[in-house]
């Protein structure tokens, strides 16, 4: 590394020479970490039903289209999709269940397809990790049914298929549920709902953090030209989203809190 | 309309650039370019409050964000460490630069093991930071900025003037006419839509086609070692992605503990800066992975100064910068200036303290100046910077300096100083002065009570503003006579 080592040894003791006060010992530093204050709100106030509701309002400010549909209407509700959309030919990712390949239209499935055959492609059709309805954020780990990052990147259509099951109303709850899959096999269980269920899978590897995230909100966009902004400059320009009502909602009562819907 | 900036081409190297009064004075006197950079403020501060607003939990995640960093900073060398062994743990290859000519070199001979002729880049203020891009030309390695704003002022030999929005001061007819000369599309209106599609048009045959691309970091998590950029455009994502070689330059202090404390930096680094309750793209890495994204992956940790800001009790807290702008869109003197009156790619409140201290003082003394000292950037630091406080320190320390320099015993102003000194410590000198003030004052004070013009030295002050004249009697003598009367 052309004599990197020197330079890190005299950066690291410049550090050392300049935090007096740095933790002694690796117990002293996990303390430390662990008095941070956390006042913030780490879990959400809204029902299961206000929150995906709240989720689908914010998709759609941010111009995605959003359809709901009950678990046995899925395939049937992608194909709609798909035929709307006008396009032939899409990518899928080798992970999403058979059904979703609706029939009458070109699949290549991506089994280390390049990136021309990528981006020759009309569009794409993914499955998620987690949503976060405070941001309307839709979250990728890149398992199997969600594809690698470059599949969800070049096709200029994303169709994503979010169960609602996997709707969390703040952003920390989406790490609760990421740091869940490590598998030290001490997580309350319901951290652990994220099953496949003939939905795909969207499991990834358990016993350690994500590798591989993306955060998506809404579809691609520019503001630098005089703060106009501009959808889709690189990534995708239509994202579509249909939320899979996989469980039974309406059950917890009425909304506690009404949407903030400005 | 000044399009071709490059005959006047700001200079952002502080160790060339003018004094900040000094580089200020043509933005004063461009009206259009005044009106550009209040058009993109007011439009970001209006979202950034709105959202700010609705966040009920709004200072619990300031105090949460800053704490957060503050941690990372004090214990530092121990993060780094860890960040180094899980990145290498994941096939990926650190590297640490002292200052911005060893980074160079260390990018330039990963670029030559590469083999590469061209480069991609996602925006980094780092990047500008080391003057990289004239450094690959000169090796004869040509960098294309991907981002839009980038690509505006990379075509139009224009400087950024913003760390987020760095083109905010070339308004759409100025775009029009950079991209019509220099992609040669003739035909091209100047609606922001069909530009943005010129540029995507142009960047996806490179984004396909270059194998190396050069990014920037928001954050480096230790406790995976892992990267993450927060980006609007996927440009972003594309040179992530795309390229079979990555290389990430980041500044020491972007180490954040724990994967987790994103919950926590995502939450308040969109809303300040852009607006928005999410950026459009954030992603995270990790190494590399198999089958999914560049081959290879090195990261450039660069110190250049920043362990020298960190030994500093009250500057430390410079350091925990999350790079967001939104004290340079609340800022009143940034709001006249523009970025580039700031002779470096760090503008505005940040920049002012920064940029200095970066020097080691050295340069930029200015800049500690460059401030009102009202607090508006304090205000809205989603880290918490007390930005006015560090400046008033480095006042000092550039007053400090200032004395040590012999020529400066002569110097009108510390002349004064020294004077006023002498006289503020003693009473009857104090009186004396007073009485002859009064005196000496008089043929200068108007009717109603104010002085508008003053000859010589005083002219300063009457210049821009008025003076009160000295009252006919004094406190001390009101005083006294009331004394007196009460007997
Ligand atoms: S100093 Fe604070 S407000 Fe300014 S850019 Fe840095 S984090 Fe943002």
């Amino acid at each position: 590394m052309n004599g990197g080592a020197s330079s890190r040894e005299q950066i690291l003791e410049r550090i050392q020479r300049a935090t007096p006060g740095a933790a002694a010992s690796a117990a002293a530093l996990a303390e430390d970490y662990g008095a941070l204050p956390r006042a913030y709100v780490r879990a959400g106030r809204l029902d299961a039903d206000a929150c995906v509701e709240l989720m689908v309002h914010r998709l759609r400010e941010y111009d995605a289209e959003v359809v709901e549909c009950a678990a046995e209407e899925l395939p049937g509700t992608i194909a709609a999709q798909l035929a709307a959309s006008g396009r032939r030919s899409f990518v899928a990712p080798p992970g999403v269940p058979a059904e979703w390949l609706a029939a009458g239209f070109d699949w290549r499935i991506d089994h280390g397809l390049t990136a021309a055959e990528i981006e020759a492609a009309e569009g794409v059709v993914t499955a998620a990790f987690c949503g976060v309805a405070d941001s309307g954020t839709i979250v990728l780990h890149h398992s199997a049914s969600e594809g690698r990052r470059v599949l969800t990147l070049l096709p200029d259509w994303h169709l994503c298929i979010l169960r609602a099951s996997q709707v969390v109303e703040t952003l920390p709850e989406y790490f609760g549920r990421a740091a869940g899959n490590q598998g030290s096999g001490d997580e309350k269980a319901g951290t652990r709902d994220l099953g496949t269920e003939g939905l795909g899978n969207c499991g990834h590897e358990t016993g350690r953090l994500p590798r591989l995230v993306t955060w998506i909100s809404g579809p691609s966009a520019t503001a630098d030209i005089e703060m106009t902004r501009i959808k889709g400059v690189h990534g995708p320009r239509f994202l579509h989203v249909i939320v899979v009502k996989d469980r039974k909602l309406g059950t917890q009562g009425p909304a506690t809190q009404g949407l903030s819907v400005q | 309309m000044a399009v071709s900036a490059a005959a006047d081409r700001p200079i952002l190297d502080p160790a060339r650039a003018r004094p900040f009064p000094e580089a200020a004075l043509p933005v004063l006197r461009d009206p259009q370019l005044r009106k550009n950079v209040a058009h993109a403020i007011d439009v970001i501060q209006g979202k950034r409050a709105r959202l700010v607003a609705e966040k009920a939990d709004w200072q619990a995640l300031r105090a949460s964000a800053s704490r957060i960093k503050d941690v990372a900073l004090q214990n530092l060398g121990a993060y780094l460490e860890e960040f180094e062994a899980r990145c290498t743990a994941a096939g990926g290859v650190v590297h640490w630069a002292a200052d911005a000519s060893e980074a160079r070199r260390i990018i330039l001979d990963v670029l030559r093991a590469e083999k590469a002729t061209e480069v991609i880049k996602i925006k980094t203020m780092t990047s500008a930071e080391i003057e990289l891009n004239p450094f690959l030309e000169a090796a004869g390695i040509r960098a294309h900025e991907t981002d839009l704003a980038e690509i505006i002022l990379q075509l139009g030999e224009g400087e950024p003037s913003h760390i987020v929005v760095p083109a905010l001061h070339v308004n759409r007819s100025q775009v029009r006419e950079i991209f019509a000369r220099r992609m040669g599309i003739e035909d091209l209106p100047d609606d922001p839509e069909a530009l943005t599609a010129a540029a995507r048009r142009v960047l996806r045959a490179k984004f396909l086609s270059v194998p190396t691309a050069i990014s920037g970091a928001n954050f480096l998590i230790a406790e995976t070692g892992s990267v993450v950029v927060v980006e609007s455009e996927g440009n972003g994502r594309m040179c992530l992605t795309l390229p079979r070689t990555l290389i990430t330059l980041a500044g020491i202090e972007k180490v954040l503990p724990r994967f987790r404390d994103l919950e926590v930096m995502l939450q308040v680094l969109a809303r300040s800066a852009t607006g928005e309750r999410m950026n459009p793209y954030t992603s995270l890495w990790t190494g590399v992975t198999a089958g999914d994204g560049p081959e290879r992956f090195h990261v450039v940790l660069l110190d250049n100064g920043r362990s020298g800001i960190l030994a500093r009790e009250r500057e430390r807290q410079t350091l925990r910068c999350i790079r967001c702008a939104a004290c340079m869109n609340a800022c009143p003197v940034y709001r006249q200036t523009g970025g580039h009156a700031y002779g470096s790619v760090y503008p505005g409140p940040i920049g002012a303290i920064l940029t200095p201290q970066l020097q080691g003082l050295r340069h930029a003394q200015s800049l500690p100046y460059a401030s009102s000292l009202c607090g508006a950037c304090y205000e809205v630091c989603p880290v918490k910077i007390n930005i006015p406080e560090v400046l008033i320190d480095l006042r000092a320390q550039v007053t400090d300096q200032e004395r040590q320099r012999a020529r400066r015993f002569f110097d009108p102003l510390y002349l004064g100083l020294r004077v006023a000194h002498l006289v503020f410590a003693r009473a009857w000198l104090f009186h004396a002065a007073q009485c002859l003030g009064r005196v000496g004052l008089r043929p200068f004070t108007r009717k109603d009570g104010w002085i508008h013009a003053l000859p010589g030295v005083g002219a300063k002050w009457t210049e821009t503003r008025d003076l009160r004249g000295l009252p006919q009697q004094t406190f001390h003598a009101w005083w006294a006579e009331r004394a007196k009367g009460a007997k």
